[in-house]
């Protein structure tokens, strides 16, 4: 038919208008030489001469760019220089391998650009891709450097953070500890000797007895070169404490200051034999003595025994860590319920299908996709920083944040679903005789359903995700404390968290992916 | 009775789907709208119960004018013509029950079918159109678990919730192989000569066309170039077959059973 025909030869001449290799460009009257050499003044601009304009826009911009990166680096390696060739210098002997390879990169990049436009206008053919190879190349390495790429330090490094690592994989340490006795005994010890020293002390057969001899000695003190000159050493022995237990030794000074006594830097402890006693030396420890102190002063040693006893305590970290967890889940539930319900509404106005009947409501309609694109730009982050600003810390401010986002997001979901509903049953509906709002009820709704039910648990689960790093920026929530935590250098308490999260949004990706299979 | 006078659609586009196409259509009968496709058929179909609104031209209907029906004389007039179409067209995630009961909304009160209700009478009824379309089992599954000859018994069953005086079918067995093409085509047949309900047909395969048509159009570029009875069309030569469709067009041969001495003809357009 002549119709086909037609038809054939338009799609003929279609063809022929995509395939570049057929296009007949304009003769350029420019010769090669001269759009080299322009080329080589300025990059790009013996291209744009002879009619490869974006080409040449395009080397122009990387080279120029390059140049400017590759000036802006060496100014911050070198900046105290006076002027650029020292610059140069100093950067170079700072980072010769970055340094040298720009410095041909971007000279060879700007010979080949020149020889690229000479070669286009002599030649028809030509390899179209290879430079731009090498623009990658040098922008690759530019952003090696901007990113202060460093792997060397990456490996070397990695021991430093086995501990904090370590403390965050298993963090439970910190989550339960037990009920403790202490078992005790003191004894009284002059420090300097002289006058009457205490009398030792007196023996109970039922009762830790700690005996300290000599009761009277120097403490250890630095002389002028700040050398240490060991204190006396007094010979402890310990009765009817509990058999074959650690035993911690710790000083009192007169103050009431406790501390743990250290001997060539090992905390001094010695273990009970199965009567309960122990014999053991000890160096009397440096104070530090406040002159207004000057004089006699009596101090005690202790001999402590701390064994856990029955009953498990749960620590701070785990009561905070679940209680702000359950904060959490409630603030993505209520934030992504505030959002289904606010976005509904929205959504309507920004499906296409609905509002394309007259120019008003196409206004309106950009206007919606137009706001709900700018929001949803914006990271429910930012929105809690504001949000916090506007309420204060605390999880308002992170169910405000994230219902922003939720009403972003869901309504140019929910906009997509109504806007790709299958018009075949409404077209069904409406010819039984039924009135508009019957057709939306029966043909659009139930279409609707499901994904907005999809959309919704999505969501759900997006936001519970998000609630827990909201509270990095104050948004209450289990981010709150993690942040906290990290800032404490508490890893145990910060890995009881990060734990929780772990777990909370597994579980909820499971049960919203197994929800919405069911449903949808 | 119906009867169309010098119908014209003119899309937004520009595009002349009909041009003056005027025909009559007597109570009872089997009508069959041949033609390739974009040849209007559905459009036609589409004007006579406003779904889309023609330029011009007027569409009497028992004596009135639907063209000039404002929307609650149109909503009667919806009801009393079924449709049927080549996808089905049915709320795919319902039950088979909810879409043939979609078919009484044009009687059920707006602000009852609000909360979903139906009247038992009308719940009944519904059973009873799957009973008669031989579907009554499936009643309780989603309409999209259902093959796709099922699937336009319901469409059909709930053509006839309407208790409608026609039937308008879009192509409806254009989705469907031929043994079920002529299941579904004996069924309407059958509601045609047992409730006299007038159907308007349009149809692609030309055996189809001979063996069910008491009367055929045929349509080409909008326009009306064939008129015959059903007697005419079974002694159609292949001349005329060209004139509706184009030289193009070739007689391929389908039929319910190789063995059944069908002739039937294909439409390669």
């Amino acid at each position: 038919m002549a119709k086909e025909v037609e038809q054939k030869n338009t799609k003929a001449k279609r063809k022929k208008r995509k395939n570049p290799a057929l296009i007949k460009k304009p003769e350029s009257r420019v010769p090669g030489e001269l759009s080299g050499l322009l080329s080589l003044l300025i990059p790009g601009l013996g291209h744009i001469v002879i009619g490869e304009i974006g080409r040449g826009f395009i080397l122009f911009g990387s080279i120029f760019s390059m140049i400017l990166m590759f000036v802006w680096r060496i100014e911050l390696l070198a900046h105290l220089e006076p002027n650029l060739l020292s610059m140069y210098n100093k950067a170079l002997s700072r980072r010769p391998v970055f340094i040298l390879l720009l410095t041909f990169g971007i000279i060879l990049l700007w010979l080949w650009n020149a020889w690229d436009a000479y070669r286009i206008r002599k030649k028809r053919e030509y390899n179209r891709i290879k430079i731009f190879i090498l623009v990658i190349a040098v922008f690759f390495v530019l952003g090696w450097q901007i990113g202060e790429i460093n792997p060397y330090k990456m490996i070397t490094r990695f021991p430093e953070t086995l501990t904090p690592i370590s403390r965050v994989l298993w963090p439970w340490k910190a989550a339960f500890t037990h009920k403790t006795l202490r078992v005790s005994a003191k004894a009284a010890i002059l420090a300097p000797p002289g006058g009457n020293p205490p009398p030792p002390s007196v023996e109970n057969p039922n009762k830790p007895y700690l005996l300290a001899e000599p009761t009277s000695g120097n403490l250890s003190r630095l002389d002028e070169n700040y050398k240490m000159i060991p204190g006396t050493t007094i010979t402890l022995t310990g009765k009817n404490f509990k058999p074959d237990t650690k035993t911690e030794i710790w000083w009192i000074d007169p103050i009431g200051n406790k501390f743990q006594l250290r001997q060539n830097g090992k905390y001094v402890s010695v273990i009970t034999d199965e009567k309960g006693s122990f014999k053991m030396k000890v160096i009397m420890p440096y104070r530090l003595i406040p002159p207004s102190s000057k004089g006699k002063m009596i101090h005690h040693v202790e001999a402590v025994q701390v064994s856990p006893v029955g009953g498990v305590i749960i620590n701070e970290p785990l009561k905070l860590a679940v209680s702000r967890m359950v904060e959490t889940i409630f603030m993505g539930m209520i934030a992504t319920l505030f959002g289904i319900i606010l976005s509904i509404p929205v959504s309507f106005l920004a499906a296409r299908n609905l509002m394309a009947g007259s120019w008003v409501t196409l206004i309106i309609y950009y206007i919606t996709r137009t706001i709900i694109n700018i929001i949803r730009s914006i990271e429910p982050l930012i929105w809690a920083l504001i949000a916090v600003v506007w309420v204060g810390l605390g999880p308002f401010a992170g169910i405000i944040a994230l219902t922003f986002h939720s009403i972003a997001a869901l309504s140019k979901l929910y906009s997509e679903a109504i806007e790709s509903i299958d018009p075949g049953p409404i077209e069904a509906i409406q010819a039984t005789g039924a009135t508009h709002l019957q057709t939306i009820l029966y043909a659009v709704v139930p279409q609707m359903i499901p994904p907005f039910i999809s959309f919704s648990i999505y969501r759900w689960d997006i936001n519970v995700r998000m609630s827990t790093v909201i509270g990095l920026v104050g948004g209450g929530g289990i981010g709150f404390i993690l942040v906290q935590y990290i800032r404490l250098l508490d890893y145990r308490a910060a890995g009881i968290a990060v734990w929780f999260i772990a777990i909370t949004v597994a579980l909820l990706d499971y049960i919203s992916s197994e929800i919405r299979r069911r449903i949808v | 009775m119906l009867s169309i006078k010098n119908l014209v659609k003119i899309y937004d586009d520009g595009t002349e789907a009909l041009k003056d196409v005027s025909f009559d259509v007597d109570d009872g009968e089997f009508l069959i709208i041949i033609g390739l496709s974009g040849s209007g058929k559905s459009t036609l179909l589409r004007c006579i119960n406003r779904l889309i609104e023609p330029t011009e031209g007027q569409i009497i209907w028992n004596g009135e004018d639907v063209t000039e029906a404002d929307s609650n004389h149109l909503r009667e007039v919806r009801r009393q013509i079924g449709m049927i179409f080549q996808h089905f067209n049915l709320v795919k995630r319902s039950s088979v029950l909810k879409n043939v009961l979609a078919g009484r909304l044009g009687y059920t009160n707006p602000m009852l079918s609000l909360i979903n209700r139906f009247s038992q009478a009308d719940i009944e009824m519904a059973y009873e159109a799957l009973r008669r379309a031989g579907i009554e089992d499936q009643a309780h599954k989603r309409a999209d678990e259902l093959s796709g000859g099922q699937q336009q018994r319901v469409g059909i069953a709930r053509a006839l919730m309407q208790n409608p005086k026609m039937i308008l079918a879009d192509e409806p067995v254009a989705s469907l192989d031929p043994v079920l093409a002529h299941t579904i085509l004996g069924y309407l047949e059958k509601i045609n000569k047992e409730d006299n309900i007038t159907v308007l047909c349009s149809l692609h395969y030309l055996d189809l066309v001979q063996r069910y048509a008491t009367r055929v159009i045929g349509l080409r570029n909008g326009k009306v170039v064939y008129r015959g009875s059903g007697e005419d069309i079974r002694k159609m030569t292949d001349e005329e077959f060209k004139q509706i469709y184009g030289e193009e067009a070739e007689r391929v041969r389908v039929g319910p059973d190789s063995s059944e001495d069908v002739d039937g003809e294909k439409i390669n357009g």
